[in-house]
């Protein structure tokens, strides 16, 4: 029994963790559906990727364990997000900056043909 | 085939308990890139079509979304407890078992997400000639819409793939199914999650109180 009561404490803790982290991932999820209803203009897609960065990190520090990896593995997944960030900023230098010019519609029509089209009028 | 009559091998797991580990996140990262593109797209056609995202994303299916969130968040939390599990003699009868819920809950993902696919082809919300919204964008939304669940659906089936594989492995006792090769699989898994955590509040959550 001695031997039971040493030991249950780290399966015991970590299932404790899941399921805290479990409940806590539920709730965000209800709050981010419920911020959506409200009327915040720009500031409802920012609550959303809020929560939403928020319960990625503790799926990524508590379930995927970067809590108690070394710094071989969360350099590895730090280096993911630090390339995506990049690509990210540097796509935005073009199309955030770029004022879109959408084609007129053209009317679909005949063309003259190119040897009548090339002689002077 | 036994240990002692394969050579050593170039990479020694006993003292490198993380190289698996390390190798999934490296894919991941990988993964990250891939599925960043399309966020990438996404923002593009948000800031630019801002009705038309408000429109498409009014006709997505909020319930079901929102119910497929909570079983993939809960399919996350089986698979890191099968993993808890392994680590603690006393707990494996159940290592199994929780991989096998973990397969189960991503084909209930699945399968709502089959149906949401369904109705949303018979409302006409497929980009094409027949496409029932007006608004400038709400086609692009679809588009991507599309491509990004269907993206994660494929991810899914491979995932559910692995799972299952591993329970049943597990539950035979093989030595290809032990704790490393769960715990890189479990990794695998809550990426998967992570992508539709984005994508949840994306694709369901825009302009809802409009």
């Amino acid at each position: 029994m001695a031997d039971d009561r040493a030991a249950p404490s780290a399966f015991a803790r970590e299932r404790r963790t899941i399921a805290l982290a479990w409940i806590a991932l539920l709730l965000l999820m209800l709050a981010s559906l419920g911020s959506a209803y409200l009327k915040l203009g720009p500031w409802n897609m920012v609550a959303g990727l809020v929560v939403a960065g928020i319960k990625a990190a503790i799926v990524a520090w508590l379930f995927m364990r970067l809590r108690e990896a070394g710094p071989l593995i969360r350099l590895a997944a730090v280096a993911g997000l630090g390339a995506w960030c990049l690509l990210v900023a540097l796509s935005g230098v073009d199309y955030a900056t770029r004022t879109p010019t959408p084609a007129p519609v053209q009317p679909p029509r005949q063309l003259p043909p190119a040897q009548a089209a090339s002689e002077p009028r | 085939m036994t240990a002692a009559t394969l050579p050593t091998p170039s990479v020694d797991e006993k003292k490198d308990p993380d190289t698996g580990k390390l190798g999934m996140w490296v894919f991941l990262a990988s993964e990250l890139l891939f599925f960043g593109g399309l966020f990438v797209a996404y923002l593009y056609g948000r800031t630019h079509f801002p009705a038309g995202w408000a429109e498409g994303s009014r006709h997505t299916d909020v319930l079901l979304g929102t119910v497929n969130t909570a079983v993939l968040l809960t399919s996350s939390a089986a698979v890191a407890l099968a993993v808890a599990c392994e680590e603690d003699a006393r707990q494996w009868r159940w290592t199994a078992r929780l991989l096998a819920l973990t397969a189960a809950l991503g084909v209930a993902f699945l399968v709502i997400k089959g149906l949401e696919w369904h109705s949303e082809w018979r409302e006409h919300l497929v980009p094409g000639p027949a496409f029932a919204l007006k608004a400038p964008g709400a086609q692009q939304f679809f588009a991507l819409y599309f491509l990004m669940t269907g993206l994660h659906g494929v991810h899914m089936a491979c995932g559910i793939a692995v799972l299952a594989v591993l329970a049943r492995g597990r539950s035979r006792e093989r030595a290809w199914a032990g704790a490393r090769q769960l715990e890189v699989a479990a990794l695998y898994w809550h990426f998967v999650d992570i992508a539709w955590i984005f994508l949840y509040p994306l694709l369901y959550l825009v302009e809802r109180h409009g």
